[in-house]
């Protein structure tokens, strides 16, 4: 959804840029692309998105157990998702783990990034290092830390100061907190490398004058550094935020939703009813109300951020 | 002039593509029990056993003019992929199975053949397997399925040298299963190895104890539709006894953080952390694959221990019966299937089972025990199942598949508190059972 506005951004864009660019319709262009260059990738996102989405929404207001024709039953299945308490658990914990995750992963990435856009020795190396996370598979990952937290052969075990029984993923708190935990460490160095790639961007001229005028590493960092990574952060929660409410593999692997539905996310109890109990028309209403509140989420989000309006950063530099 | 001639361009992109779609659609649609390509599929799930199961093909296509195909699906996901297939073109003639409610839903879809008409004709397709066993895959009274593979009846395994250490005999009622799970304790080691993580490892000990407190009848009720089956004086007397069992800490604090699948509880006892384990047979060559020097020398197994004043018969045995090939009705070969599954009980297919540790069900079995390569083990196993008067089969798959979910859950939550005893029965009661 994001990435639609902003590519239909431009022609609205900032009036420097345009003034640069001559006009889209000036009669000058050469080999302008038609519509027909976006005729394959519209067919096939009608084909496998557009598509089956509107099939979901039919789905949504049958009953179907992927064996017996469907049968039409009206909001049934709607209804019953109002009253089901693990659905209302499952849109909290999805929020709950969302929030955790920007609020965790946001700072910690803009340091890392802003730290690794410097010239330290053996930065390059470590840069490396703290990148491997994102290269690994989620479902590799949710493996790897399922095997090193169990309680009696992990880490658990040799540091029972801090995990106590080492029961992480039977009570509730402490598997929301691995959940966030194994998201932030795999997805950290995605962010930190956007933050990265935004501080070197900020023109060193700037730092410069800070300097002269007395400005400590601190004030740099609070009133340049930040400031100038407004618009990058908004893409990177944005990424976050979208990221959180469709996470799966996580859940799937290291908690399978339990203890009983204490980390039943709502995309997990969408494959847990459709799947799992073959219930295909609850999974279709859940599927759809994600769809919906996602929508509303990253429009909220674009609107408040400011994302619709913003204006090339580059502008208030020169 | 230029928008005018962009016009067809784009027609014939479109058409171009959308017959390009359509076309490979319909190439998708070969191979299966509805169209006819002069053989039969047998779909298994994919794992270590599949080396018999071409086998037995090879051996069936030496004789047969119609040839068999072994199709696979690998791992944990057969089940989904079955459900998504049976009931289109690429559906196979014959899948591999675990009876009971994993086929009811086809069943009542009417997809499946009943085998009554194959077994009237050759009256050893029923007559040479186990009897406890065939009648796993009987719904509504009707037989639809084959025994293949194994048994695998669950057990409660032990590490002997942890029980010698703390003065303990392989229990054979359940005070004693108590009473070595304080001694136990005192030793500093958890009693008993749970994989809560997986839930069903859990499930397992509610199967048991409803089984010796009740008898299979409560159980085969609850599922058969009875819903008061769960309010039932036995129902609640064996959730006391869990409790208690959790109560006094036989499984330590922290069993839903352990799981079976990755190794965790399996490595508990083999390196004297625990003292026993409740699971399937699969386990001994589990072990012997992850800790064969502990498999070999120290691990002990024995059956459920009694429960005094129950319902139920100390013999009966509870696990996966089996698991089964049943056929579809659409099939185009039913004779071949059925001179098929004929070699489902020849000594071939016996011996080769064997060979790789299953312990198939069939009344030829026993000759070739003393043969095989655990022959002591196998013993055991096979005069359990022969001996037992009913053999429960394990609840999520009794119960139709969309209710293992649900019935996870009640286990799970029941076992760590988050559900008492009327939570559970009201969760229990709320299970589809058709």
């Amino acid at each position: 959804m994001t990435t639609q506005i902003t590519s239909a951004r431009p022609a609205a864009g900032p009036r420097k840029e345009s003034r640069r660019r001559p006009p889209a319709s000036s009669a000058t262009t050469v080999g302008r692309p038609g519509f027909a260059w976006a005729l394959p990738a519209a067919l096939f996102f009608a084909l496998f998105a557009i598509v089956p989405l509107i099939m979901v929404a039919v789905l949504s207001f049958m009953s179907w157990d992927g064996i017996s024709p469907p049968e039409f039953v009206g909001t049934d299945n709607w209804s019953r998702l109002v009253d089901d308490p693990v659905m209302l658990k499952s849109i909290w914990l999805t929020l709950l783990l969302t929030v955790l995750g920007v609020v965790l992963q946001t700072p910690l990435s803009i340091l890392l990034g802003v730290w690794a856009a410097g010239h330290q020795r053996n930065r390059a190396v470590l840069s490396v290092i703290y990148f491997i996370p994102l290269l690994l598979s989620a479902t590799a990952v949710s493996v790897l830390w399922r095997a090193l937290l169990d309680p009696n052969f992990g880490i658990p075990a040799d540091a029972t100061w801090l995990f106590g029984d080492g029961n992480l993923f039977g009570e509730q708190a402490t598997a929301i907190g691995v959940l966030a935990f194994v998201s932030t460490w795999q997805f950290t160095p995605f962010h930190t490398l956007i933050y990265q790639g935004a501080a070197r961007a900020i023109p060193p001229v700037l730092y410069q004058a800070a300097e002269i005028d007395g400005a400590g590493r601190y004030r740099q960092f609070f009133h340049i550094t930040l400031p100038q990574l407004r618009t990058s952060m908004i893409t990177s929660m944005i990424l976050m935020i979208v990221g959180g409410l469709t996470t799966f593999e996580t859940v799937l692997i290291l908690t399978q939703g339990g203890p009983g539905t204490d980390t039943t996310i709502s995309a997990y109890y969408m494959y847990d009813k459709a799947f799992k109990s073959f219930d295909y028309g609850t999974g279709s209403a859940i599927a759809l109300a994600l769809v919906v509140a996602s929508t509303i989420i990253s429009l909220i989000v674009v609107r408040v951020s400011g994302y619709d309006k913003m204006r090339s950063s580059a502008e208030g530099v020169s | 002039m230029k928008t005018r001639a962009r016009l067809p361009r784009l027609v014939a992109t479109g058409a171009t593509l959308a017959l390009g779609l359509s076309l490979a659609a319909c190439g998708g649609g070969n191979g299966g029990a509805s169209s006819d390509d002069g053989k039969i599929h047998v779909l298994v799930y994919g794992d270590a056993s599949n080396k018999v199961e071409q086998r037995i093909v090879d051996t069936f296509n030496k004789t047969s003019d119609v040839k068999a195909v072994l199709d696979t699906i690998p791992g944990a996901d057969y089940q989904q992929k079955l459900q998504t297939i049976i009931n289109t073109p690429q559906a196979p003639d014959v899948f591999f199975n675990w009876g009971g409610g994993s086929i009811k839903p086809f069943v009542k879809g009417d997809l499946l053949l009943p085998l009554d008409d194959f077994i009237k004709k050759n009256p050893d397709l029923k007559e040479k397997f186990l009897p406890s066993v065939f009648d796993s895959a009987v719904v509504d009274g009707k037989p639809y399925g084959v025994p293949m593979r194994g048994t695998q009846p669950v057990l409660l395994f032990h590490n002997k040298k942890v029980l010698e250490e703390a003065g303990v005999q392989p229990p054979k009622t359940w005070d004693e299963l108590l009473d070595a799970v304080g001694k136990l304790k005192d030793e500093g080691v958890t009693p008993i190895a749970l994989g809560g993580g997986d839930v069903w490892p859990t499930q397992m000990w509610f199967q048991y104890l409803y089984d010796r407190i009740a008898g299979p009848e409560l159980f085969a009720k609850a599922v058969g539709g009875d819903k008061s089956a769960w309010e039932s004086a036995d129902s609640k007397k064996a959730l006391d006894m869990i409790k208690e069992l959790v109560d006094a800490g036989a499984f330590g604090k922290n069993y839903d953080s352990v799981k079976y699948t990755n190794g965790g509880s399996v490595q508990l006892v083999a390196s004297g952390k625990a003292g026993f384990e409740l699971m399937g047979s699969w386990y001994y060559s589990q072990q012997l694959t992850d800790h064969q020097e502990f498999a070999e020398k120290d691990l002990g197994y024995t059956a459920f221990p009694s429960v005094e004043g129950g319902k139920g018969d100390p013999a009966n045995v509870a696990g996966n019966t089996n698991n089964y090939y049943s056929v579809m009705k659409k099939t185009k070969h039913p004779e071949a299937v059925a001179e098929f599954l004929k070699l489902m009980y020849s000594d071939e297919f016996v011996k080769a089972q064997l060979d790789i540790g299953n312990l198939p069900t069939t009344t030829n079995t026993d000759k070739f025990i003393d043969g095989s390569g655990t022959p002591e083990y196998s013993r055991f196993q096979y005069d359990l199942v022969a001996d037992a008067p009913s053999f429960q089969l394990s609840w999520d798959q009794a119960y139709p598949q969309k209710a293992s979910s649900d019935l996870h859950k009640a286990v799970q939550q029941f076992f760590n508190g988050q559900l008492d005893t009327d939570g559970f029965v009201k969760a229990m009661q709320a299970l589809p059972t058709e």
